[in-house]
């Protein structure tokens, strides 16, 4: 609608503070997307792939043990934490409220790239649920609908979890446990990570030209290419991930302690544990 | 009226109407004889003789714009069967062997208020080029003397998009473009660039620059590249946006260090 600077009060005042700023939040929305959510997301994916690689049979660590110990250790991760939360807050806004001012024509119109749009809106909206459930049930450790999908990097973690065992690496276990507790979370898993792995290496394509990067239709060309592959790379990373955690066996491969303290922090499980013959 | 000779092949031609923007749209069918290589106008005139619809009602004729019949005016612009066109371009046989369907659907284009029936209006277009500044500042109390030269790779480049003829196509298949909103859409980015790339036009670069980057301007477009796609002119309009929004990455790191 054009702006009607004669009306008054707290929603003009926003609204003119949106116009007079409409470059910068549009170019804004298209930076925290790609640089802090999309840079964590990529050492994210990175780090789970390192699950496929399983655990130490005697000490329970592992590669994936050690990236979210080295996590785990940084400086100001609560500021980095709520960094995140500011960028994902701010694209997630914007981008709701630009994709609704949008009228899709798909149906008309059926090209790629028109296809490619419509993606990029609903591939928006499915990350960010994704995002959210993710976060609820694995970070806050939310008990949603029954789902408890707890993660405790290590046994210090939880406050029920007695001294003798604060140093037990608990995270792949418990990320296997998450993913192992019901097809719908794989399909849930799966469906969310395409979806924002989609919506980020499209978003990189777009800003090129949005950015006045690709300025050429060969160039768009061969950025696609460019990104296609990362598509691909955070794919096999994600895939490697969901394997990780699916060929993980709960029953047979945890250490003695591990499955002590998977015992005390989900005393019920819901994925049946076969412990007969564990050496 | 002029009965339509029993051993004569027709078609169908569905026609959305509309007799004012206020209005309610509505949809009517008439029954045209297939003629050698006629084209939309030539079918639209022939209703306008024989305003019956297959119902045997008689009708209004039905309004719609044209002008040069030869695809430069853009005034004849229309949704035909779905897709944003030119009409006098459009041959009726070519048309219904393409669909594979007995009829031809028209309708005016959607993105602006109809004056009646296939009759738009485009004025937001003519609004949206003085909004850009789609002209070369020579206006002055004395002889300028000749302008700067051009090369001719320049030239070339900007040839392509001098051919814009204000259709509304690149509008009309844009998502982000809607009757509703201020975004003034690959047509006028891309007149802004082709005179922002003007020796003499450059002059105002600076305010076709502040215009764009405001609501409405480059920063609106979804990248959905539509436009490109449907404009009959091949005018590189998203390499047309790119450029522009690189103009415009550049004046906001200068305007940043350096505006006052």
């Amino acid at each position: 609608m054009p702006t009607d600077r004669t009306t008054s009060g707290p929603t003009a005042t926003v609204r003119s503070l949106l116009d007079d700023n409409h470059f910068l939040l549009r170019r804004l929305h298209s930076l925290s997307g790609i640089v802090p959510v999309g840079l964590f997301v990529i050492s994210h994916l990175f780090t789970n792939a390192q699950m496929a690689w399983g655990q130490d049979r005697v000490t329970g660590k592992g590669d994936f043990q050690h990236e979210v110990d080295f996590i785990h250790s940084m400086p100001f991760l609560y500021v980095v934490e709520w960094g995140l939360w500011g960028a994902i807050g701010f694209h997630a806004v914007l981008g709701l409220w630009y994709t609704f001012t949008g009228k899709h024509n798909v149906k008309r119109y059926s090209y790629a790239d028109n296809v490619r749009y419509l993606l990029q809106r609903i591939t928006g909206v499915i990350a960010l649920v994704f995002i959210f459930l993710h976060i609820a049930t694995l970070r806050w450790r939310w008990d949603l609908f029954g789902w408890f999908t707890p993660f405790y990097g290590k046994g210090y973690q939880n406050p029920i979890v007695p001294q003798a065992f604060h140093d037990v690496p608990m995270s792949l276990p418990l990320t296997a446990y998450a993913l192992q507790i019901s097809w719908l979370v794989v399909l849930l898993y799966v469906v969310g990570v395409t979806a924002s792995v989609y919506h980020w290496c499209n978003g990189l394509w777009t800003a090129a030209i949005s950015w006045g990067l690709t300025i050429t239709t060969a160039g768009m060309k061969r950025w696609g290419y460019v990104c296609a592959g990362l598509f691909v790379a955070l794919m096999t990373f994600s895939c490697a991930a969901i394997y990780g955690a699916l060929s993980f066996d709960l029953g047979q491969d945890m250490t003695d302690d591990q499955l002590e303290v998977f015992e005390l922090i989900v005393p019920e499980s819901r994925v049946p544990l076969n412990i007969s013959g564990r050496h | 009226m002029i009965a339509p000779n029993p051993s004569e092949k027709t078609f169908l031609v569905r026609i959305k109407r509309q007799d004012a923007e206020s209005q309610p749209a509505y949809w009517q069918e008439f029954e045209v004889p297939v003629k050698p290589a006629q084209n939309i106008i030539s079918v639209l005139q022939y209703i306008a003789a024989n305003p019956t619809t297959t119902s045997g009602e008689d009708v209004e004729p039905v309004v719609w714009d044209s002008g040069c019949l030869e695809e430069v005016c853009g005034a004849c612009t229309m949704v035909v069967d779905g897709q944003v066109r030119q009409s006098c371009s459009c041959l009726a046989n070519e048309q219904l062997a393409k669909t594979g369907k007995d009829h031809i659907e028209l309708e005016p284009m959607t993105k602006f208020p109809v004056v009646r029936d296939l009759f738009v209006d485009r004025q937001r277009m003519f609004d949206n080029l003085k909004k850009v500044k789609a002209w070369v500042p020579i206006d002055g109390t004395h002889d300028l003397g000749p302008g700067p030269k051009e090369t001719p790779e320049q030239q070339e480049e900007r040839y392509a998009y001098s051919r814009c003829m204000t259709c509304g196509c690149c509008l009309e298949a844009c998502p982000q473009f809607t009757k509703d909103n201020t975004f003034v859409g690959a047509q006028a980015i891309a007149q802004a660039l082709y005179f922002n790339q003007h020796e003499t036009g450059k002059k105002l670069k600076g305010e076709r620059l502040d215009e764009l980057s405001g609501p409405g301007g480059v920063a609106d477009c979804g990248n959905s590249q539509n436009c490109v796609k449907v404009c009959p002119k091949e005018i590189p309009l998203t390499q047309a946006i790119a450029k522009v929004g690189r103009q415009l990455t550049v004046h906001a790191v200068k305007n940043f260090f350096s505006a006052k």
